[in-house]
């Protein structure tokens, strides 16, 4: 099969992948206003459930490869770009997309961090095509998801605004608890450490819980996002071409550059891919929560719709296996 | 019966400030207060939906107490609303059980 045949087989396959058509369902029925819903506490604890399995399973895989080259390597390059990405959005935002300071700087935050639920379908579909990579990859996740709300606060000038507003000032703890300690970076870490702790013993007794259970939770929590992401989108009259198109073409050019650096580093193939796909997805849980104190001026209908309304499903549907196809290019 | 004349603050915020304006309502002189969580609603901003996503988590915080509390209330949340979005009301209420106010 050639290299053409193949990309297009992976992505239909992808596209008929359970989590994918329940995304699909999901923004089928937020587009025809049905009236499902999730609720609110089954979304979070879904949310929640799937950082618990992603964090502990790579902890198990990291315990058992031990502290390899490629985890630092792979570790420090992803540090990087979650803290370098937001200076390049940002400049493509205030110039292409012509947002102000503060909604392009909060807007390059999310695009600088990343996605658990992209991460999960990422390696889900790598898992389904028979693709290996490294357990660290979850503790790649969890580094990144920080670097870049620090960066936007440096774009904004946010710490030095925090300060200069006396009423802001009484905020500032409550920005770094919810930049280091929210609850998304806390379930990760903390499940990541138990896995590293617990290793293979503590992996037979969760088996059921994190390996059986997982597809099955992915797909509902999927189903929810794309009811989230279908009425995001319905309700973003503050989108234009140029925004949209900042959202489809942003994450291709992130999942380039963190490929081409993945190949300098001799990352496997696997990793590589994961790396893209972390590079290329927007956050929209950890980011949001730390731009509503930090940046409270940003047009959150901006940042919002463009990572959960645009760039989640694009990811999803067509993002990730065309990033492995390029990586399979790339590394021949 | 034998009502008496309180005001009631009705304080419309986004979750992650809840903390701060329970701490700044004892510091004023409240009792107490009670937190609800939002579902979904419109303001200036556009409209707005608590899912288990995306955390646009608002929260209403209702305390009754004295006026002058309230006042000095009002005075922090002018404040506090040149920079983060959220609403208040204040009402004049009749309450049973005084003292607890």
């Amino acid at each position: 099969m050639g290299a053409l045949e193949s990309i297009v087989a992976g992505a239909a396959a992808n596209l008929l992948a359970p989590a994918v058509l329940f995304f699909a369902l999901g923004a089928i029925a937020g587009w025809l206003k049905s009236d499902l819903t999730i609720p609110e506490q089954a979304a979070k604890t879904l949310a929640l459930y799937l950082m618990v399995c992603i964090g502990f399973k790579g902890g198990v895989e990291a315990r058992a490869s031990g502290l390899t080259a490629e985890l630092v390597s792979a570790g420090g390059f992803g540090l990087l770009l979650s803290f370098a990405a937001p200076f390049a959005a940002y400049a493509a935002l205030r110039s292409f997309g012509g947002l102000d300071r503060v909604t392009a700087a909060a807007t390059a935050a999310h695009y600088g961090s990343v996605s658990v639920v992209t991460f999960a379908a990422g390696s889900e579909y790598l898992r389904a095509i028979g693709v290996e990579f490294g357990g660290y990859m979850a503790a790649v996740l969890a580094l990144m998801e920080t670097p870049a709300i620090l960066a936007a606060l440096l774009i904004a000038g946010a710490p030095g605004r925090i300060q200069a507003s006396a009423q802001s000032a009484r905020f500032k703890p409550t920005l770094w608890r919810e930049v280091f300690l929210n609850g998304a970076a806390v379930v990760l870490i903390g499940s990541f450490v138990i896995g590293v702790m617990s290793g293979e013993r503590g992996m037979a007794r969760l088996d059921l819980f994190v390996n059986a259970l997982f597809q099955g939770a992915l797909c509902l929590f999927l189903l929810d996002m794309g009811l989230v992401a279908a009425r995001r989108l319905a309700e973003a009259p503050q989108l234009n071409v140029r925004l949209i198109a900042f959202a489809i073409g942003w994450p291709l050019l992130s999942a380039n550059v963190a490929l081409l650096g993945a190949h300098a580093l001799h990352l496997s193939l696997g990793d590589a891919s994961l790396l893209a796909v972390l590079a290329a997805s927007a956050s929209y849980i950890a980011a949001p929560a730390a731009m509503r104190i930090a940046l409270p001026k940003a047009d959150a209908g901006v940042y919002l719709s463009l990572s959960l309304g645009v760039t989640f499903p694009f990811n999803l549907l067509v993002g990730i296996p065309l990033y492995h196809a390029a990586a399979r290019l790339l590394y021949g | 019966m034998k009502l008496a004349t309180r005001t009631k603050l009705e304080i419309f915020v986004e979750a992650h400030a809840v903390d701060e304006i329970e701490r700044m309502l004892r510091g004023m002189g409240f009792r107490g207060c009670s937190v609800f969580a939002g579902v979904e609603g419109a303001g200036s901003h556009g409209s707005w939906r608590q899912t288990g996503v995306e955390e646009a988590g608002m929260r209403l915080v209702v305390t009754i107490g004295a006026e002058q509390a309230a006042q000095a209330a009002l005075v922090w949340l002018e404040n506090y609303f040149a920079a983060y979005p959220g609403v208040v009301a204040l009402s004049e209420v009749k309450v049973l059980r005084a003292e607890r106010f």
